[in-house]
């Protein structure tokens, strides 16, 4: 129990290493990039750059990939902020101040806003990260299958009771996600299940082709729709830096916001959209002047961007200490690390501290580089955001064939991320939540296994959902999940019935 | 009616997914039914689950399924049908004459059909260069085996 100084400082001496800050720098950059280009958003581009780790030590791998991480999320929120377009949920929020700031001839200091929040929302995770995550993983270790089963169970449930209006959807859309992690050889048994007798099918259907073809393939045919209406931005920049006033006004919400978005990120399930939404009502509701939000106030921008960076950083502690991520995009970094061969859980780190510890280090230099790169490079960044979508998608294709490629050899899996593709397309039209689905085919093998060891402990269902105390609020929270939306329903029924 | 199509696909996937659940061989080690045991449990969760979809879009049934009309309007049809077939094409020709040339080929061919051919010089720039750079790339900085 307790923090863990001794990996905490010999994680910062790695995480110095010439080679490892370049590992950062280039994630955070690529992250960045291709996070902000219209359409993508930060899951497309984390599935799209998982490939450029393979061969790469596990350690300057997971750095990597970390960097593409926030890197991305930070390029949501500039696509939020310069075209009202947020690349993902979390990003959602960035437009509410954000674009009328640009539409005043202020972008410069709105990306200068965003990014100096972010980072200041990232410091406060970071050292939030350093408290709990080893208590959070000692506290894990008690868990047996029946409340690992309860857990996912709460994810997945939670999640889908977050794709407000579609909850249906979502399930349908995470039953999907279950089946398709039922395919291959049974773990237990050794049995053949849904193979169809394909060899190539026995070891299952690799999760990172089904994430690359729903994100990145699916993605591009979907833009396909609209991409002779797409209009490149021509925003002015304006002043890069920030006023004494402008200061004034958001030094307050981003202190405020950093601890209550990492809280909400470490929530399983939560994510960033609720993180930046939650820090940005939250400040609204505090304002003297909450008129002025929606209308370009800075603090309407600033709460949001540094809910969201913590949130985004908070989420990496159930995905390392208990191997459950909080949202779409944190699920395919979940994918990203189980295959870097390592086993997100409580023994994560007892096994890999060092790793562990010299990424969440990385992610404090990281943070840091992001906002020098973001400040000084606006004018770069901004250039980017006009690449014609013509020339991009095709290039994303591309990407998505190597990256499925490189993973198993497979010619099969070409046909499988064309297939998820055209499934994505569809979810996208026919308005069904993704996140579900993807969060399902990675947890689900696991969820599979940890149900069969209850039921063989337990005898029945039943008595797994109240194997523990862990258990029982575990089951709580996933009836509660499910009923919130119906609540929130109610509610706004009553308050119409009054009005 | 069109709106009911796409739950009685996803009931009729559920039950075929259940009914070859039934056909997983037993085990022979343990209880000879585990492995069906969670297979039966996500395949009746979906005919649940699209059962109360269908009651959903039921109420909706002489609304237009408005949802999949992107596709069909202006250059969709044409821009997603020539991808899946360039996509096609070099599937089959990726192992055959190896990535390098069988991504230029592709990579020039989808510019061609989404940039239009009047941007042919823009095209090909961007085709064959961005070909060999993704092959240096993975293939000599990452030493990632291509084909």
């Amino acid at each position: 129990m307790g923090v863990d100084f001794q990996n905490v400082l010999e994680g910062l001496m790695v995480s110095i290493r010439p080679i490892n800050l370049l590992w950062v720098l280039l994630g955070g950059l690529l992250g960045t990039v291709v996070g902000m280009l219209p359409g993508l958003g930060p899951a497309t581009a984390v599935a799209v750059l998982i490939p450029i780790t393979f061969g790469m030590d596990p350690t300057s791998a997971l750095i990597l990939m970390a960097a593409i991480y926030y890197g991305a999320m930070y390029g949501g929120s500039r696509s939020s902020i310069l075209l009202n377009t947020p690349g993902d949920g979390s990003a959602i929020a960035a437009t509410f101040d954000g674009y009328p700031m640009t539409q005043k001839g202020q972008a410069g200091q709105a990306l200068t806003i965003s990014a100096i929040s972010s980072l200041i929302g990232g410091l406060c995770a970071i050292a939030g990260f350093i408290l709990l995550a080893k208590p959070l993983a000692s506290f894990a270790l008690r868990f047996g299958p029946a409340e690992y089963f309860m857990l996912m169970l709460f994810t997945l449930s939670a999640i889908v009771s977050l794709s407000k209006g579609n909850m249906v959807k979502g399930f349908i859309s995470m039953s999907i996600g279950l089946i398709l992690s039922t395919v291959g050889i049974d773990l237990q048994t050794g049995v053949y299940r849904f193979t169809f007798d394909i060899p190539q099918l026995s070891e299952g259907i690799d999760f990172l082709v089904v994430i690359i073809g729903i994100y990145a393939v699916g993605e591009v045919l979907f833009n396909f729709i609209n991409i002779d209406s797409i209009i490149p931005s021509n925003n002015k920049i304006g002043k890069k830096w920030i006023t004494k006033d402008q200061w004034k006004k958001i030094k307050w919400p981003v202190i405020r916001s950093g601890p209550l978005g990492f809280i909400v990120g470490v929530l399983p399930g939560a994510g960033g959209s609720i993180a930046s939404m939650l820090g940005y009502t939250t400040e609204r509701q505090l304002a003297k002047r909450p008129q002025t939000f929606g209308k370009g106030d800075p603090a309407g921008l600033a709460a949001p961007e540094s809910a969201n960076n913590a949130g985004s950083v908070g989420a990496f502690i159930p995905l390392l200490t208990m191997g459950v991520p909080g949202s779409g995009t944190t699920a395919v970094i979940l994918g990203a690390v189980i295959m870097l061969g390592l086993r997100p859980g409580p023994l994560l780190f007892e096994n890999n501290p060092d790793m562990v510890w010299t990424m969440v280090n990385s992610m404090f230099i990281g943070n840091i580089f992001l906002v020098i790169i973001n400040i000084l490079l606006i004018g770069v960044l901004v250039r980017i955001l006009n690449t014609p979508p013509k020339i991009l998608y095709p290039l994303i294709l591309v990407l998505a064939f190597i990256g499925t490629y490189t993973l198993s050899y497979s010619m099969i899996d070409f046909y499988i991320l064309v297939i998820f593709g055209l499934v994505g397309l569809i979810m996208k039209l026919m308005d069904f939540p993704i996140a579900p689905l993807i969060l399902a085919v990675i947890v689900g093998s696991d969820m599979e296994q940890n149900f069969r060891k209850g039921l063989v402990a337990h005898d029945n269902p039943f008595n797994m959902l109240s194997a523990s105390s862990v258990s029982i609020v575990l089951t709580i929270m996933t009836i509660l999940s499910v009923l919130y939306p119906f609540f929130i329903d109610w509610i706004q029924k009553r308050k119409q019935k009054k009005v | 009616m069109t709106r009911l199509v796409f739950p009685i696909i996803l009931i009729a996937a559920g039950l075929i997914y259940l009914l070859l659940t039934l056909q997983i061989p037993l085990s022979k080690t343990g209880n000879p039914h585990a492995p069906q045991y969670f297979p039966a449990l996500i395949g009746t969760f979906l005919v649940i689950i699209s059962s109360v979809y269908l009651a959903q879009e039921w109420k909706k049934r002489k609304e237009k399924l408005e949802e999949l009309k992107g596709l069909l309007t202006g250059r969709t049809p044409y821009l997603i049908g020539s991808s899946l077939a360039l996509i096609l094409v070099y599937i089959l020709l990726f192992e055959r004459i190896g990535f390098l040339f069988s991504t230029m080929i592709f990579l020039t061919s989808m510019l061609f059909v989404v940039n239009g051919r009047y941007k042919w010089k823009q095209n090909m720039a961007v085709g064959i260069i961005f070909s060999i750079m993704s092959w240096y790339a993975f293939a000599q900085l990452l030493q990632v085996s291509l084909p």
